[in-house]
């Protein structure tokens, strides 16, 4: 009896179950985007039918051909090529140096006592306030502007590797002490993937300031990118400029994190998430 | 054969953790570590394991004195302690990592069929029960062949009927090869179930205040009144190793004294 009963009662469930996540599947990302489609629906109808004549706030239909325009004759490209490759050089400098300093403070309790102290009166520092200085120093192409993508870049690496580190669970270094790991299969072996998610972490904190530290580098003077393209529309009064130069900010910020998230998601197939207890 | 001549050891904060054990444990045997907490039983066997480096005395096996993790001593934990982001086989395979890996695979399997996870070797830890993952870290410790395995509390975060069903186990496996097993808990039972000898520690500082033989036949029935006798004798040598009967007298006797103040 039991077994009949047990039949009936399970079937059910998993198949609403199935339907349930072939259901969120679909809708919970685009109940996400009601809003914003909503927003942008309303405000073009708005101005196709005269309530407003979207000069200061473009309507989706003009900066879409702005887009196009941009694109046609090679701007978006040239820009957007000069904008990633400044992230490219400062995100890779940046992080070399957080992953370097932040390793080997988080591993000697004397070089933090050393360096962090002056590491965190820098992080004090708003990073904007270098501008004036790197320009001095570096002039006004591209070296400084990197240098200040790199700063901002460092911080977030440096604090998140350094807390990693010096957080690698005790009792799991010990079991590699168990087994006679030397001082190089100990890295290799437990703190390296110890850390790695919290890594992860590191860097798409460190790229979203990067985003950000190569808009103020480009405001700061600069013939080409994404960011000449915001401050030339304000001079010029184009409004679909600024606004398309913004989307693009959006689209490649989220295209460069998601590329950060997916070459590590092999690697952290093993984490016990809170997130995770859904997908299996 | 395992030694321990005078072993002592004192922590940084000036807390003398064991004094003077000495001890010696034959090829094959099982030996019980119980006592109250705070007795030194688990800096013993840190001390054993060569995770802890004693202050006095030392600890020698088969003529060679032990200061560092030795290749034929394997420990397992009070928790399992797998590596989360290795799979189960890569846990069990972790100390064989300088083996070809053909090798290293076939004693694996083996090692996983032998504690009945054979069906679990691709999974993550997170996907384990708690008996599952402490099997899992028995196996991992097995694997290298160990002489001298050593088990800190092994089962006591873990239910009864679990707890039961793997110290069974764990006599099953020790039968295949009799690796040395010296074994620290609290509990009683257990001591009894798996040890030929137990030895009853007392605090402050931690030594060894008693030797209980417990030489039953094996396999030992829980239910035998030999098995009882065993245990109680333990019992009762824990127990004046406390100096428990002092101790509730003077419980009693501020009890009293309070009740008197309070009218």
């Amino acid at each position: 009896m039991s077994l009949v009963q047990t039949g009936v009662t399970v079937e059910p469930a998993v198949e609403q179950s199935q339907r349930r996540s072939a259901l969120s599947r679909f809708a919970a990302p685009a109940l996400g985007l009601l809003l914003p489609l909503g927003l942008a629906l309303s405000w073009e109808l708005a101005v196709r039918f005269g309530l407003s004549d979207g000069r200061l706030v473009p309507p989706p239909s003009v900066i879409y051909a702005t887009f196009k325009e941009l694109a046609a004759t090679g701007e978006l490209q040239r820009h957007t090529l000069a904008t990633l490759l400044r992230v490219a050089a400062g995100f890779g400098f940046g992080v070399a140096a957080g992953t370097l300093l932040g390793a080997i403070t988080g591993y000697s309790a004397f070089i933090f006592r050393l360096l962090d102290p002056s590491l965190q009166a820098l992080r004090a520092i708003p990073s904007i306030a270098w501008v004036p200085l790197f320009i001095l120093w570096f002039g006004i192409f591209e070296a400084s502007k990197v240098t200040l993508i790199a700063v901002g870049v460092f911080f977030p690496v440096y604090l998140g590797v350094m807390g990693a580190v010096a957080s690698v669970d005790r009792k799991i270094v010990e079991v590699g002490r168990a087994f006679r790991l030397t001082g190089t299969q100990m890295v290799r072996r437990i703190l390296l993937p110890a850390v790695l998610p919290s890594y992860v972490v590191a860097l798409r904190s460190g790229l979203g300031l990067g985003w950000m530290f190569v808009v103020a580098a480009e405001f700061m003077g600069a013939s080409e990118g994404l960011g000449f393209l915001l401050v030339d529309g304000q001079q010029l009064g184009k409004p679909a400029q600024i606004v398309a130069a913004i989307v693009a900010f959006a689209l490649i910020g989220k295209i460069t994190d998601w590329m950060i998230v997916a070459a590590s998601a092999p690697f952290l197939r093993w984490e016990d998430r809170f997130g995770r207890t859904q997908e299996n | 054969m395992l030694e321990l001549d005078r072993v002592g050891k004192v922590y940084g904060n000036g807390v003398r953790a064991l004094d003077g054990v000495s001890l010696s444990v034959g090829p094959g045997e099982i030996v019980a570590v119980v006592g109250g907490s705070g007795c030194g039983k688990s800096t013993l066997l840190r001390a054993i394991s060569g995770l802890d480096t004693p202050s006095q005395g030392r600890v020698v096996l088969d003529g060679v004195a032990i200061n560092a993790p030795h290749e034929k001593i394997g420990i397992i934990f009070q928790e399992p302690r797998l590596l989360p982001w290795l799979t189960v086989a890569g846990n069990v395979g972790f100390g064989l990592e300088d083996r070809p890996r053909a090798e290293r695979e076939r004693r694996v399997a083996e090692a996983l069929a032998r504690v009945g996870l054979s069906d679990k070797a691709a999974m993550w830890p997170r996907e384990l029960s708690g008996g599952q993952a402490q099997r899992v870290a028995i196996a991992r410790a097995l694997v290298p062949r160990p002489q001298v395995l050593l088990l800190d509390e092994p089962f006591s975060a873990l239910d009864a009927f679990t707890r039961a069903d793997l110290q069974d186990h764990l006599l099953d496996l020790w039968a295949d090869a009799r690796p040395t097993l010296v074994l620290v808990t609290h509990d009683v039972d257990e001591a009894v179930v798996l040890a030929d000898r137990v030895m009853v520690m007392c605090p402050r500082p931690g030594r060894i205040f008693d030797e209980i033989a417990a030489d039953l036949p094996r396999p030992r029935d829980r239910q035998s009144a030999a098995f009882d006798f065993a245990k109680r004798r333990v019992l009762a040598a824990l127990d004046r190793s406390l100096d428990r009967k002092k101790r509730v007298d003077e419980t009693m006797v501020t009890a009293n004294a309070g009740a008197a103040l309070w009218w």
